[in-house]
């Protein structure tokens, strides 16, 4: 099995028996989309919602949106049919809880609405997802079965599969 | 101003600025810890966002950070990070309270952000008076987590901009004994637009 890293700002696409793994997953969020049949399947490990026009070149990866249209692409390119993709999400925390804006409409929570408009765009269903609350995540993609493990730091160590 | 174009001299007063400041942040930790508190020689890093958690000892390594904002005549980012087991002993000095492990809990938290608050205003007094400009931490906030997962709000703020992100860090520890040392890392991150409001002071300073 091999690991493939998923750094900030990036975006990979990969197939079984290989696992996509992203670490330390804060207010950026995670994508995954998967392709059952190929079993197939790209996270991207975005920082931002939209990307805005006229800012120079950038890595693909930092958008969600820019994210998810190279991941489509490239996963099309590699013989993924769109009708048979789904997609999972995580991440989206607010990791610095202000006292002053305790609700704070933040970051993580502008990245996750971005990621359901666009996924909806596409027209590719959420199956599942993880998101928001006040910790860090460390996400395991397997490619074999579409399985993605979450863990994060809380309390004790906590996993959450998806 | 791009970070490409910082030329050798450029970075070098950066890291003699940072140097100052963060002389007057240890001044103030140490007599808090009441031990004496040393410090590396800054090192400024033009890093590739992707590439910072890594700078930081890895995404998954458990750590305290505690973010303030630089307001005033130059904007940036404060962030103070302390591995988790060197918060948990700093906590023990201050305090006399701290469970290994535990959650964080009210006090501990405030106490913490206290200490970030001590050190960043030591910090920015002693560069603000250098630069002659007047430069103001905001309220702190902290977080207890994955390195990755505590630095990546600041990435995205800065990322807003640019790829490239210019990073003045510090570590600093104390000689206190192996069992409870604190060490930790201090990092300013200016906006683009800070740097060049920087470079201006200093050159106002030197004609």
């Amino acid at each position: 099995m091999t690991d493939v890293r998923v750094g900030i700002a990036d975006m990979r696409v990969a197939k079984a028996p290989a696992l996509l793994v992203a670490h330390g997953l804060g207010s950026c969020i995670g994508i995954a989309l998967y392709d059952p049949e190929l079993c197939l399947g790209g996270m991207a490990h975005t920082l931002l919602p939209y990307q805005r026009a006229g800012t120079g070149p950038f890595r693909v990866g930092k958008f969600v949106d820019s994210a998810i249209e190279a991941m489509l692409a490239e996963l099309e390119a590699r013989g993924a049919v769109r009708q048979r993709l789904w997609a999972k999400i995580f991440g989206g925390a607010t990791m610095f809880r202000s006292p002053l804006h305790p609700e704070d409409d933040g970051i993580g929570v502008r990245n996750t609405r971005a990621a359901r408009e666009i996924l909806d765009v596409f027209g590719i269903p959420l199956v599942a997802e993880d998101i928001g609350g006040h910790h860090g995540r460390s996400v395991e993609f397997d490619l074999a079965t579409g399985c993605i493990q979450i863990r994060s730091l809380r309390q004790h160590e906590t996993v959450v599969t998806l | 101003m791009t970070l490409e174009q910082l030329t050798e001299q450029q970075l070098d007063m950066l890291k003699e600025l940072s140097n100052i400041g963060m002389g007057h942040a240890a001044t103030a930790l140490s007599q808090m810890l009441d031990q004496t508190v040393m410090l590396r020689v800054p090192r400024v890093t033009v890093a590739d966002l992707a590439e910072v958690p890594r700078l930081l000892g890895g995404a998954e390594r458990q750590v305290v950070g505690i973010t303030l904002r630089l307001l005033g005549e130059a904007r940036g980012h404060i962030l103070l990070l302390f591995p988790r087991a060197s918060a948990e002993h700093l906590l023990q000095q201050l305090s006399g309270q701290s469970e290994p492990g535990a959650e964080l809990d009210e006090m501990a938290v405030s106490t913490l952000c206290e200490v970030g608050n001590i050190l960043s205003s030591a910090y920015l007094s002693a560069m603000g008076n250098l630069l002659e400009m007047v430069l103001i931490p905001s309220v702190p906030l902290l977080a207890s987590d994955m390195a990755g997962a505590v630095v990546d709000r600041l990435l995205i703020e800065l990322g807003q901009s640019e790829d490239l992100t210019l990073v003045v860090e510090t570590e600093f520890h104390d000689l206190g004994p192996e069992s409870s040392a604190v060490t930790g890392h201090f990092f300013l991150i200016p906006e683009p637009a800070a740097l060049a409001a920087i470079f201006a002071a200093l050159d106002r300073g030197k004609t």
